[in-house]
């Protein structure tokens, strides 16, 4: 049934978030203001407004500046800050988010991006693919949004060429497979003169798919999170009134009055007495999105940042992370550091003991592992291990309990993705070091350092890797202490892998294969003589 | 299939009780949130329907109290009716309420002849920042909205301002999650925005269901009524004869003129909004 239909007037639905991404000038900005314009969502007076800035400025009406209106951002024709702008089509209303595209203001770009459901990746027609069309993307699939639609724009530039638009899609489509990603329409567009926004483009007669507000309209709200096993994280507690209250939003799933539960990572059990919304004080369940207040039946001790959950379907209390990190810090990320680790209303301090891979979203070019930095804007594969448990899920059963953030001086630089994590009963487990032919890419050599390792190792390569350094490839290998260069000696034993090494004042070197150490020193520079 | 009227008005109603639900948690969540991290909060009352509506969803985070002071920025210049309407408010809700003024500037003469830019500044940035220093305050409620106007469409939930009172809108960090930046210098202060995420239209859509009460300015007195609340000499009623928050809703389904159009602050010079928020404008 077509609910829209059967309505006099749209109703108020919950809104969409929608973000605009892609590289710089691609033309985000202008579609929103086209999208505006054409569906006359633009006050007269605003639009009067730009109209003055752009006769004071000398050049045409710039629809990018609904969206750009800092001063600076007009000067410099750039999108510095995001902004959110609420927008509604016949079907449901929007919250359209414009991110920046520049390099410089990726922190802002993935603050916009990291409230939205579902995405638009605009591509110039003319520049095609570029630099900051993959780093967006690749942002939206650590972010998990898998909505996404490409729009090729500034096609009045080319000539509406069909040819153009095929190229510079299947670059793109490509790119989006390689990091598991979908587009969902590839759309021709020209945001400047509203070709395939609003109204149907008869200068594109090769292409009989959806507008961009046809696309928008097709979009699913991305709301499973009522689907996913019941969290409340504990966000306080309130000792008024002579009650108990333990105060959270329910992330996922449904709690209801009269259920077990259990706090993790305290472990402490209870049963729900009551559920308050004030001025209700009994409702008699709470399902993901809401924020409550739980009375329990039994006088438990409760911190905030513990959360609660079914007794049977908990999540782990980790106290050690793996993790993909997008990093936002001027500061690179440090391997051997600690920073402020917040997951759901829970903060610890966690020591980053390893960045396994550093590779750069742009280029998804591997470029180190087992490295000591995590570089402004790139992306690692990190372990984390925290200074206390903390109840968290995988991004992949829960994204609301498998998100993190790292902080560092009190301000967010990092955002994480939980791959996978170990619990605190039992012992930490063995770190396993994979040591594959993908260390071998490089001519001249690979330093894999682990230096931060100061617990159980155990190396495992593969094949190739030892069919190599046999065949005499350079690799190295530094150990900060006896522990996990004993785990080594055993792995070179088994292996039957020649090597040789020089125990230094803080640690040992390692080479694999043809024992050369004065090359090696000097390709690696770091360190005192031999 | 068809829905008879009374259906579809009954899915209308479930479809708005479920989205104004959605803005209602994530200002209340905002809010547990700032009491937890800070140690001496305060919130901003204008008087306004954006702020009155956010001290209603403050009462429902925390249980029926407000659990910080509320501040109110007289200019001298506020309407009576105004002042009037706070009071009553301020008895029947048990608040603790603050009221800041320069008098400095007052006895100074100033006032929007000396230039509506300087007497924004005085009366109510300076005013607010005499507040915040008398009392130490870590993080201030303000009941912005992203749809009000640019600048502060660029906002984030929360804002820090350094020790001059300045928004660094060049160089804001990142905020992703819900995990918001709280812990900042002691020189500085934060300015955290339950309501960002609000419009004009959802503001009104949440007093008609919650029946919460709002300036009587608000509604027309026949002939005129205004739509947004500020000092008497820079603020202009409009023609209206909207009389119910009914009324009100169906006159904003049908103008495009913006909110702050009588405002004469906003208008005075090409990024006065701007201006004066990077300088601690609410
Ligand atoms: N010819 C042509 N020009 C366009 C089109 N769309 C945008 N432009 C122009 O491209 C320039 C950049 O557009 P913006 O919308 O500001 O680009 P943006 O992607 O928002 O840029 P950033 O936010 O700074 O990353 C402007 O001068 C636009 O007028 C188009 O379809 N055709
Ligand atoms: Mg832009």
């Amino acid at each position: 049934m077509d609910i829209s239909a059967a309505m006099p007037k749209p109703p108020a639905e919950p809104a969409l978030r929608i973000v605009i991404v892609g590289h710089v000038d691609h033309g985000k900005s202008t579609l929103i203001g086209r999208l505006f314009f054409d569906t006359g969502a633009i006050p007269a007076e605003r639009q009067a407004e730009i109209e003055r800035t752009c006769q004071a400025q000398g050049r045409p009406f710039e629809l990018a500046y609904l969206m750009d209106a800092l001063e600076e951002e007009r000067e410099q024709n750039v999108t510095i800050e995001t902004t959110q702008t609420r927008f509604r089509s016949s079907r449901r209303g929007y919250v359209i988010i414009d991110a920046p595209g520049h390099r410089e203001f990726l922190k802002n770009m993935v603050t916009g991006a990291s409230e939205a459901d579902a995405a638009i990746l605009i591509v110039d027609g003319e520049e095609g693919v570029r630099e900051q069309t993959r780093r967006h993307a690749y942002i939206l699939s650590l972010l998990g949004i898998s909505q996404v639609v490409i729009a090729v724009n500034k096609l009045d530039r080319v000539g509406f060429d069909r040819g153009r638009f095929d190229a510079v899609t299947a670059d793109a489509v490509h790119f989006l497979h390689s990091i598991g990603l979908t587009a969902q329409f590839l759309i021709p567009i020209s945001a400047r003169e509203g070709d395939n926004v609003v109204r149907r483009s008869e200068r594109t007669h090769w292409y009989s798919g959806p507008t961009i507000l046809e696309a928008l309209d097709a979009f699913s709200p991305a709301t499973l999170d009522r689907l996913r096993p019941p969290r409340m994280p504990v966000q306080d507690v309130y000792r008024w009134d002579d009650r108990r209250r333990y105060v959270g939003r329910v992330e996922s799933g449904t709690l209801r009055r009269g259920d077990p539960v259990r706090f993790l990572p305290s472990g402490r059990v209870s049963r729900i007495r009551a559920i308050e919304r004030w001025p209700d004080d009994g409702v008699p369940q709470a399902s993901a999105g809401t924020c409550v207040g739980i009375m329990l039946e039994d006088e438990v001790y409760v911190e905030p940042g513990e959360v609660m959950a079914p007794l049977h379907d908990c999540p782990a209390a980790a106290v050690e992370v793996h993790a993909s990190l997008f990093w936002m810090g001027r500061e690179p990320l440090e391997a051997g550091r600690r920073y402020g680790f917040k997951i759901g209303t829970a903060d610890a301090s966690a020591e980053v003991v390893a960045i396994e891979e550093r590779l750069d979203p742009a280029s998804l070019e591997l470029k180190e592992r087992y490295a000591q930095k995590l570089l402004e804007s790139e992306v690692g594969r990190i372990v984390l291990h925290l200074d206390h448990p903390v109840a968290a899920d995988s991004f992949e059963l829960n994204p609301k309990l498998g998100r993190f953030v790292l902080v560092d001086q009190g301000v967010v630089r990092g955002g994480g993705i939980v791959r996978s994590l170990s619990l605190a009963d039992g012992a930490r487990p063995r770190r396993v070091i994979r040591l594959d032919g993908r260390l071998l890419a490089d001519p001249s050599g690979m330093l894999v350092d682990l230096r931060n390792e100061s617990g159980d190792l155990e190396l495992a390569a593969d094949e190739t890797f030892l069919a190599r350094i046999r065949a005499g490839e350079r690799i190295a290998l530094r150990f900060a202490g006896m522990r996990p260069f004993g785990a080594f000696l055993n792995w070179a034993w088994e292996h039957f892998v020649p090597f040789s090494f020089r125990r230094e004042q803080e640690g040992v070197w390692v080479s694999l294969g043809a024992p050369e150490y004065a090359s090696l020193r000097d390709h690696y520079q770091d360190g005192p003589g031999i | 299939m068809s829905l008879s009227p009374s259906q579809t008005s009954e899915l209308h109603e479930r479809l708005e009780a479920e989205y104004l639900d959605a803005l209602e948690n994530q200002t209340i969540f905002i809010f547990r949130e700032a009491y937890r991290r800070f140690e001496n909060l305060a919130m901003l009352w204008s008087i306004g329907k954006d702020s009155t509506a956010m001290l209603w969803v403050a009462r429902k985070a925390f249980f029926g109290r407000v659990p910080f002071p509320l501040v109110h920025i007289d200019t001298s210049l506020k309407h009576p009716v105004m002042l009037t309407f706070r009071d009553k408010i301020a008895r029947e809700w048990k608040l603790e309420l603050l009221v800041g003024q320069n008098k400095e500037a007052l006895a100074g003469g100033m006032g929007p002849s000396k230039g509506r830019f300087e007497c924004c500044t005085a009366l109510k940035t300076n005013a607010l920042q005499q507040m915040i220093d008398a009392h130490g305050f870590k993080g201030i409620f303000l009941g912005i909205r992203r749809d009000e106007e640019g600048s502060r469409a660029k906002e984030r939930v929360f804002s820090p301002r350094d020790r001059d009172f300045q928004w660094n809108f060049k160089d804001q960090p990142p905020e992703l999650w819900d995990q918001f930046n709280t812990a900042y210098g002691d020189d500085t202060h934060v300015r955290i925005h339950p309501i960002l995420h609000w419009t004009e239209m959802d503001i009104w859509r949440y007093i008609r269901r919650e029946r919460i009460p709002v300036c009587p300015l608000y509604f027309s007195d026949g002939t005129r009524r205004y739509r947004s609340l500020g000092c008497v000499p820079c603020n202009s009623p409009f023609p209206s004869t909207a009389g119910t928050v009914d009324e009100i809703l169906a006159e904003l389904e049908r103008t495009s003129t913006p909110e702050r159009a009588g405002r004469a602050q906003d208008h005075e010079k090409a990024y006065m909004m701007q201006k004066l928020r990077s300088l601690g404008y609410m």
